[in-house]
């Protein structure tokens, strides 16, 4: 077997006396699709935060291809790991082109001295740069909109802005935060099939949705991850029919909590 | 919230809309007209023959009354003539005849004591000042009756040449307003009345420029500018550079501009700091201070620290380098903390400098006695702050400095623009808009951070050598707190990230206190209210930062390449 692309292992995370996530592995074959998904407050959002450095893990640690990534979100960019975020955070102030031209950033090599003097290496670099952003945007079906600030976007157009803003620093794993939350039907449908046109390009992603017919519908392998544990791990299919992850979502059925119930008040009774 | 209020204001007035405009019109001419003051006042007769003893020439209308009489006039061009967004520019119209009237009403009345002045006293009637003012209400209020729609856009393309020639009378227009609003009332206390005329400028200019913001034609102007960026960067430059040839052209407004022209660098700097990167500077002026002292200690003067003198440019160099030092020092916290945190620090390094400055540690500022005599500048055997004439022109003394430090802004512009639609500028506005989003994307947040509080300090540092040999002496008192806010506040009134903005913001706050003079105890008073006003209705500044459409940028790209290319040929 090949080297996975993304490989956490054994990720533990814990502020103060609150375990946010205990343990958790998790690997990513290239090319592939991972969902990521459990109830409010599962913790996924902080695994995402570990796997981009934005959080330190407490115990286990981060692997790009073999790597250890380092603790740092930039220096995680940079070895080709970009994310979108749960809210929006786009920067609202600058066009569309600009904010996937910040996504260019890492790749372009123009320090301080080359900023200043505008040379024509420099301009090369700058159009090179504009050129690959608008082939992004055109590839997230965003046109004709370069110009506009990203705040006056619509939601949806937000949420691909963003996509293309972490394409641009051409990673190898793309994260995605919810990227559907909000969306209606046809949007949702739209995303699938951008993220599919995403994944044929190479990239291996990693999906955190609540929708799990988006999910089921996407990914290759499913990770649940409930009070911080992996739950279940598998094959959409192997996770649909796993009934640990139907009670983490519906709670037992009735007739279950009834039984519990029961067992709890025998097992008092034999206590006393 | 506004759009609920304009709707119910327009449902109401809406009838009375061309009306007013008209009414409005046709009585500030008559304003115009009329005399404005009952009885001649203790300080003399009020400006323009407007006072009922002189008024011996009722149409010969010049100053304060011309201005009434023109923004009569052309509200009635913008009542009738097809122009896009009529209510808007008739509302600015509305405004400037407001201000001109209420400005010389109330100075009148308060000069002159009581209503009486401007209205009726002794049987003598001057009833100017309040037809002016009610002109000025009804046309504001046909404004909102007409409706307060969307800035009108041009779409019309012009060829090159066409562009070229209104470039150049756009830019001479606004020379001429330049040279007009630091000479108009005169120079200091030759005036009496001056702050009251400067004020009433003002209003006019404002109401003017509004009208024309209104009508678009300011919007399509700059785009043509961004269009032909060479030729405007040209035309501008020389006719900064023509200043000293108007009715400004004397020693007391040289050095004024000269002045303003240190400071306003000194803001684009800290622009690179707050408006790019947004990261508060409480204390920046110390790196001017630094700059200045470097300087001071390397120009041979009596107190200097080092017994030798450099060459200015090399001696500014060293200022700059030195000052970016304490900025990159300055801003090493920045790693750590953020918002008002970073802002304490920064004050606190303020007030460090002050103190160590005043109490002369390390022998470099010789304390409260400060360094004085720092020769002027002078350059193939021309003393900068001598007169000189070349052919039969005789130029005002300071000239020099005057273009040096034209030249000090516009280098400082250029570092600041091209900066700013850079990678590097980008990463500014990105920590700016959102820093862990920044991280996100790969951008080195604290190195970029560094950096810009370097380059900010060393724009600082050059300004501060040129301000020490221009004043010829440097004492910490010139680069206190108060100095510091003075700067922000420029920053932000101008409109944070724009260039345009950080210069007019620059010259309002060092300009105004000194047209002020003659408020007295009143000065510093006038000149708080005016920025809260300003910051209250316009809170992203005066000229805020517009964003260049990319084609644009793209198409000024190509030219230059081209340039390079052509030049490589060549």
């Amino acid at each position: 077997m090949s080297t996975p692309v993304l490989e956490a292992r054994d990720v533990s995370m814990v502020f103060g006396g609150l375990k946010a996530l205990k343990g958790v592995t998790l690997t990513l074959e290239e090319g592939k699709i991972v969902g990521l998904i459990g109830p409010n407050g599962a913790g996924k959002t902080t695994f995402f935060n570990c796997l981009t450095g934005l959080y330190t893990p407490t115990t286990g640690e981060v692997l790009l291809k073999g790597n250890v990534l380092p603790g740092d979100p930039a220096k995680v960019t940079d070895a080709g790991v970009a994310r979108t975020f749960q809210n929006i955070r786009l920067f609202p102030s600058m066009t569309v082109l600009e904010n996937v031209m910040v996504g260019r950033h890492v790749r372009m090599k123009q320090g301080p001295l080359a900023s200043l003097f505008h040379g024509p290496a420099y301009q090369r670099g700058e159009k090179a740069a504009r050129e690959r952003s608008r082939e992004l945007l055109a590839f997230v079906g965003l046109n004709g909109v370069d110009d506009e600030l990203s705040r006056n976007l619509p939601y949806g157009d937000q949420r691909r802005l963003e996509i293309a803003r972490a394409l641009a620093t051409d990673p190898a794993v793309l994260l995605l935060d919810e990227p559907t939350a909000g969306m209606n039907p046809q949007e949702t449908e739209a995303t699938q099939q951008l993220i599919f046109r995403i994944r044929d390009t190479g990239v291996s992603v990693v999906v955190i949705e609540h929708d799990i017919k988006f999910i089921f519908g996407l990914c290759d392998s499913v990770s649940v991850l409930v009070q911080g544990e992996l739950l279940v791990e598998g094959t959409p299919e192997v996770v649909r029919a796993d009934p640990r992850v139907v009670e983490a979502y519906l709670g037992k059925p009735p007739e279950e909590v009834q039984h519990d119930v029961e067992a709890a008040a025998a097992a008092e009774e034999e206590q006393a | 919230m506004s759009t609920v209020d304009t709707s119910a204001k327009r449902s109401a007035l809406a009838p009375f809309g061309k009306p007013f405009a008209a009414a409005g019109g046709v009585l500030g001419i008559v304003a115009a007209l009329l005399p404005w003051v009952t009885f001649v006042l203790n300080d003399g007769n009020w400006p323009d023959k407007s006072t009922l003893q002189f008024f011996d020439a009722p149409f010969l209308v010049t100053g304060f009354r011309w201005h009434v009489l023109l923004l009569g006039i052309l509200v009635l061009v913008a009542a009738f003539a097809p122009i896009p967004s009529r209510g808007r520019v008739i509302r600015a119209l509305g405004w400037g005849l407001t201000l001109v009237s209420f400005v010389n009403s109330a100075y009148i009345t308060v000069k002159g004591g009581g209503l009486g002045a401007i209205t009726a006293l002794d049987g003598a009637t001057a009833f100017g000042g309040v037809v002016g003012l009610v002109a000025g209400v009804l046309t504001i209020l046909a404004g909102y009756g007409i409706g307060i729609e969307p800035v009108g856009e041009w779409k019309f393309k012009i060829s090159t040449p066409v562009a070229y020639l209104v470039l150049l009378l756009s830019f001479g227009a606004v020379l001429y307003a330049v040279a007009a609003m630091l000479t108009t009332g005169g120079v200091g206390s030759a005036n009496p009345y001056a702050g009251a005329i400067f004020l009433s400028f003002l209003g006019f200019a404002a109401g003017v420029l509004g009208a024309l913001s209104g009508v678009g034609y300011v919007r399509w102007l700059s785009a043509l500018s961004e269009q032909h960026r060479v030729f405007s960067v040209i035309v501008l430059a020389a006719c900064a550079l023509l200043l000293p040839f108007t009715e400004a052209g004397n020693e007391y407004w040289m050095t004024v501009a000269a002045n303003i022209g240190i400071y306003a660098a000194t803001a684009i700097g800290l622009n690179i700091v707050v408006g790019l990167a947004g990261l508060l500077d409480l204390g920046y002026v110390a790196f001017m201070g630094i700059g200045a002292l470097v300087a001071a200690n390397f120009s041979g003067a009596a107190t200097a620290y080092f017994g030798f003198d450099l060459p200015f440019p090399v001696a500014a160099v060293i200022a700059a380098v030195v000052a970016g030092i304490f900025g990159a020092i300055v801003g090493s916290p920045t790693l750590r903390v953020r918002g008002d945190y970073l802002a304490i620090v920064t004050l606190a390094f303020g007030e460090i400098f002050t103190r160590s400055a005043q109490n002369d540690i390390g022998g470099f500022t010789n304390g409260s006695n400060a360094i004085p005599g720092v020769p002027a500048l002078s350059l193939f055997g021309a003393e900068f702050n001598k007169s000189i004439s070349i052919g039969a022109v005789k130029l005002p003394a300071g000239v020099l400095y005057y273009v040096l430090i034209v030249l000090l802004v516009a280098a400082t512009m250029a570092v600041f623009a091209n900066l700013k639609f850079s990678r590097i500028g980008r990463a500014w506005i990105a920590i700016r808009e959102d820093e862990d989003a920044a991280r996100a994307m790969g951008i080195r947040t604290g190195k970029m951070k560094i950096l810009a509080f370097l380059i900010g300090a060393m724009l600082a540092g050059l300004a501060g050598a040129v301000f020490a040999h221009k004043n010829g002496t440097v004492s910490y008192e010139s680069f206190k707190f108060l100095e510091s806010v003075t700067l922000l506040a420029a920053v932000i009134l101008g409109g944070m990230g724009s260039i345009p903005g950080a210069v007019l913001g620059a010259a309002l706050l060092f300009v105004l206190p000194e047209k002020l003079r003659d408020f007295e105890d009143y000065r510093l008073m006038i000149f708080g209210l005016a920025l809260i006003l300003i910051m209250r209705f316009r809170p992203v500044g005066l000229i805020p930062d517009a964003h260049r459409r990319a084609e644009m940028v793209e198409r000024a790209d190509e030219n230059a390449e081209e340039a390079h290319v052509e030049a490589k040929k060549a």
